[in-house]
């Protein structure tokens, strides 16, 4: 049977009910702006009624407690675009800053080539003129200087993305560790029935921070979230995190290695890391083996033709440029190896006033390379290999920030804080409460009525 | 959907929209669609390639120009020889005549002389330091006066040269025949001396690249002297060894009218075009020393004229004629050349232009299209930012009291 104490009990449980639902409110909108925060909801349940064997009355609402409303889903999907955000990042960085090198311009490699088979036909028409064969000397010169540059470049943006390896490896190591030390604090959270709330919320911000450096694959357990590397090496299991190494590896790069000390350099393709890796390792290696093969086959090309003439004394054409035995760093050392305009091996029959030889020279120009293709065309592909990484990397980045935006908006719409909806719901609770109160107020009046009752009959 | 915040999105429509306006604005103002490989990477590298070709359409009339006035000088040049030579003939027919004075005949022959003067100072004609019919050699006048007798600057009484005096390795003596019109050239390779040089040149005399009798002899001065028994002809002699020093030709021992052609044989081509090459220097001998010998007519015409008879004089007319008549045969390739020069001119200044438009639908923007996107990228940005200031200062706080 229904009593007023009872009735005051179910309205002093509504207040409290109410005042959890307002305090969720406001920490909602306290961490309306705060990264990687969930909204939290007040779960209110109906107390358990009281039966008096003919009929059946409600005994008001219970606070279970606090939910926060996650989707995993997308959260796991959020972490992949990610890693695919940043390595595309990281290797649209490094080719921004190749690109000028290789962009048409009053020095670059295709120009200073032209220039030089101009300085050569020019020197045709007057093979005597130490002022032609000058020009000759510097358009060769300035060719060497533009294949330094470009190689320059090349080796510089490599040898910062090393320094970027060893720095990322360092904050992986950071997270891992700061991920490992929440996991059983949740463990706990979870063991006694409660939700991850804030604790889960930073922790699932470190993973995005993860992911944006390298590729993780996390799996829940009992003991909290196990993170592992794309290929399967793990970072963190329970409250351990294995800390990944840098070691200096026999191509003079920083290899990764994890905890056991294999090299699991090859296996980062994602996310900051991921992507620096692959631009060091395969983009600029590829470009700077197509630009040493160019500067050598070039040099060797320009070399041959002038050991087929003669210079302005009579003698065997000697080098033109001085370029390494090996192809490699053929375009970082080439130099001009002669000082004298009349060291031209102009001649073909060793007279002094003789071109026939910068025919030679000049054919070049339209004679493929060992490699395959004409100088001119050699460098051509070069600039359509860095515009297309470029232009790639760039469609790759845009695609993955715009998937970002949607599922962000997803997980914002499932798990983001709406001032509007907080508001309302503010007022909501906020009519609850006074709504609840006004009860307690109406039965303490009835218990005033009650108790004057009493004393009436007493008087 | 539940909304929870537009920010995010609002942002980024902002910021492509401005990406969107920052690109029509670089295309708008550089006048290029491509500005850098990433652009259309495929243009870019067709646009290397372009330009490569630009520089050589370029280069190949910078050389079309430079070539063509050398070419033109040597026309003109071969014109006034046409002249002389028409001259000469008109001095010869009235020599031939047989009322004509031995006095006359005289008179006749110094004006042909001088004739000849002309022809040689035509064929000596060179264009901005380069002599036109000097073959390769053209720093140095192709025809130069014959003598019979050359000796060295180096040598006195008191130090004479020997026959064992080592010459410098590489250096380069030549020896040209007037009269066999051949030129021996001594190189010498290290260890040969004076000895060596005198035995290739007796070598080359009994060869017949030289006349017969033709020697090198140290003389009474301690001088290199090289001379040769043709007093009709001569040589020309020329070194490059400083341990003979230049060799000069002896006073008094120089042969009227005759002239030796000391530059080279052969031609230098320039390239006016990717598969077209043109020749540029003409060889004075194949023009006024082989064939009908132009030199060598008019040298008969003076000699027939001083002491020739009429029927001699005659014949040596027939023979200027001849030559007159081979130069001007000579002429037609050139003013071929001169014609071709002119052709490729225009065809390369056809192919800049095809060039040039080539380069601009490859990577310059279609002017009146980039315009119509930057207003439109204008129009977007701004509705992009209309909508944002619309929408984000709205909340349901406003409406509540």
């Amino acid at each position: 049977m229904a009593s007023l104490s009872t009735s005051l009990s179910t309205a002093v449980q509504a207040l409290m009910a109410d005042t959890g639902a307002l305090q969720v409110t406001n920490n909602n909108i306290a961490n309306a702006s705060t990264p990687g925060y969930s909204r939290q909801v007040a779960v209110f349940q109906e107390a358990t009624p009281t039966n008096d064997g003919t009929s059946s009355v409600g005994n008001g609402v219970v606070l279970e407690g606090y939910q926060s409303v996650r989707d995993e889903l997308v959260q796991n999907q959020i972490q992949q675009e990610t890693q695919a955000q940043s390595g595309a990042n990281a290797q649209l960085a490094s080719m921004q800053q190749i690109q000028p090198t290789f962009t048409t311009s009053t020095q670059d490699i295709g120009t200073e080539m032209s220039a030089m088979f101009s300085s050569l036909s020019s020197l045709s028409t007057n093979p005597s003129s130490s002022s032609a064969g000058q020009a000759v000397l510097t358009a060769g010169q300035n060719l060497a200087t533009a294949f330094n540059t470009a190689s320059s470049v090349l080796t510089s943006q490599q040898a910062g993305l090393n320094t970027q390896v060893t720095q990322d490896v360092s904050q992986i190591n950071q997270l891992t560790q700061q991920i490992a030390a929440l996991n059983p604090q949740i463990a706990e959270l979870k063991a006694s029935g409660q939700d991850g709330g804030t604790i889960q919320d930073q922790q699932n911000q470190l993973v995005l921070s993860l992911s944006a450096l390298t590729s993780v694959a996390v799996t829940q357990t009992d003991n909290g979230e196990t993170l592992t590397t794309g290929n399967g090496t793990p970072l963190v299991v329970g409250s351990q995190s294995l800390a990944l190494q840098t070691t200096t590896g026999t191509d003079g790069m920083q290899h990764v290695l994890d905890k056991n000390g294999t090299d699991i350099t090859a296996s980062l393709t994602t996310g900051d890391l991921g992507g620096t890796i692959q631009t060091r390792d395969h983009t600029i290696t590829g470009l700077l083996s197509q630009l040493d093969t160019l500067a050598n086959q070039f040099g060797s090309a320009i070399n041959a033709a002038q050991a087929k003439g003669f210079d302005q004394s009579g003698k065997a054409g000697q080098n033109f440029f001085n370029i390494p035995t090996t192809v490699a760093g053929s375009a970082a050392s080439i130099s001009l190896a002669i000082t004298d305009p009349t060291q031209i091996a102009s001649s073909s029959d060793g007279s002094a006033g003789s071109n026939g030889n910068l025919a030679n020279l000049s054919a070049v120009q339209k004679t493929a390379l060992p490699a395959g293709q004409t100088p001119g065309d050699a460098y051509s592909s070069l600039v359509f290999q860095v515009g297309t990484l470029t232009s790639n990397a760039n469609a790759e980045s845009g695609a993955a920030t715009s998937s970002l935006l949607q599922l962000n908006d997803r997980l914002s719409s499932v798990s983001g804080v709406s001032i509007d909806q907080e508001s309302t719901n503010l007022i909501t609770f906020q009519t609850a409460y006074e709504a609840a109160a006004r009860v307690v107020s109406t039965i303490q009046q009835l218990f005033s009525v009650t108790l004057a009752m009493g004393t009436a009959a007493a008087g | 959907m539940r909304v929870a915040s537009m920010v995010p999105d609002i942002q980024y429509a902002m910021q492509k929209s401005q990406q969107a306006l920052s690109v029509a604005l670089q295309q708008v103002s550089t006048g290029l669609r491509v500005n850098q490989p990433s652009d259309d990477p495929a243009a870019a590298a067709n646009m290397v390639v372009s330009l490569a070709e630009s520089a050589n359409v370029d280069q190949y009339t910078s050389n079309v120009s430079s070539v063509l006035p050398q070419m033109q000088t040597a026309d003109s040049a071969i014109s006034s020889v046409v002249t002389s030579l028409s001259s000469a003939i008109t001095l010869g027919t009235s020599g031939a005549n047989g009322s004509e004075t031995a006095a006359n005949r005289q008179a006749l022959a110094t004006q042909t002389g001088s004739v000849l003067s002309s022809v040689i100072a035509q064929a000596n004609t060179s264009f901005q330091g380069a002599y036109v019919f000097g073959g390769l050699s053209s720093s140095t006048p192709p025809f130069a006066p014959a003598s019979t007798n050359f000796t060295s600057t180096q040598g006195t009484v008191l130090f004479p040269l020997t026959a064992t005096l080592p010459l410098t390795a590489g250096s380069v003596t030549t020896v040209s025949d007037a009269a066999t019109g051949k030129t021996f050239a001594f190189t010498v390779i290290p260890g040969e001396n004076i000895s060596s040089l005198s035995t290739a040149i007796a070598g080359a005399a009994s060869a017949g690249i030289l006349s017969a009798g033709t020697t090198a002899t140290i003389n009474a001065n301690g001088q290199l002297s090289i001379s040769t028994n043709s007093s009709t002809a001569g040589i020309v002699v020329q070194s490059n060894d400083p341990v003979l020093g230049s060799m000069a030709a002896s006073p008094g021992t120089e042969v009227a009218n005759a002239y030796v052609y000391v530059g080279k044989g052969n031609v230098n081509s320039v390239q006016v075009g990717d598969s077209t090459s043109v020749a540029v220097n003409i060889p004075g001998d194949q023009l006024f020393t082989s064939g009908a010998n132009v030199i060598g007519s008019l040298n008969g015409l003076i000699t027939a004229l001083q002491s020739g008879t009429t029927a001699q004089i005659g014949a040596a007319t027939t023979a200027v004629s001849a030559a007159l008549n081979y130069v001007s045969q000579q002429r037609i390739p050139l003013d071929n050349t001169i014609s071709q020069l002119n052709d490729q001119e225009s065809y390369l200044g056809q192919e800049k232009v095809t060039l040039t438009s080539q380069q601009t639908s490859l990577v310059g923007a279609n002017l009146p299209e980039a315009a119509t996107n930057l207003s439109q990228a204008e129009l977007t940005n701004s509705a992009v930012l209309a909508a944002a200031a619309k929408v984000l200062p709205q909340t349901l706080l406003d409406f509540l009291k």
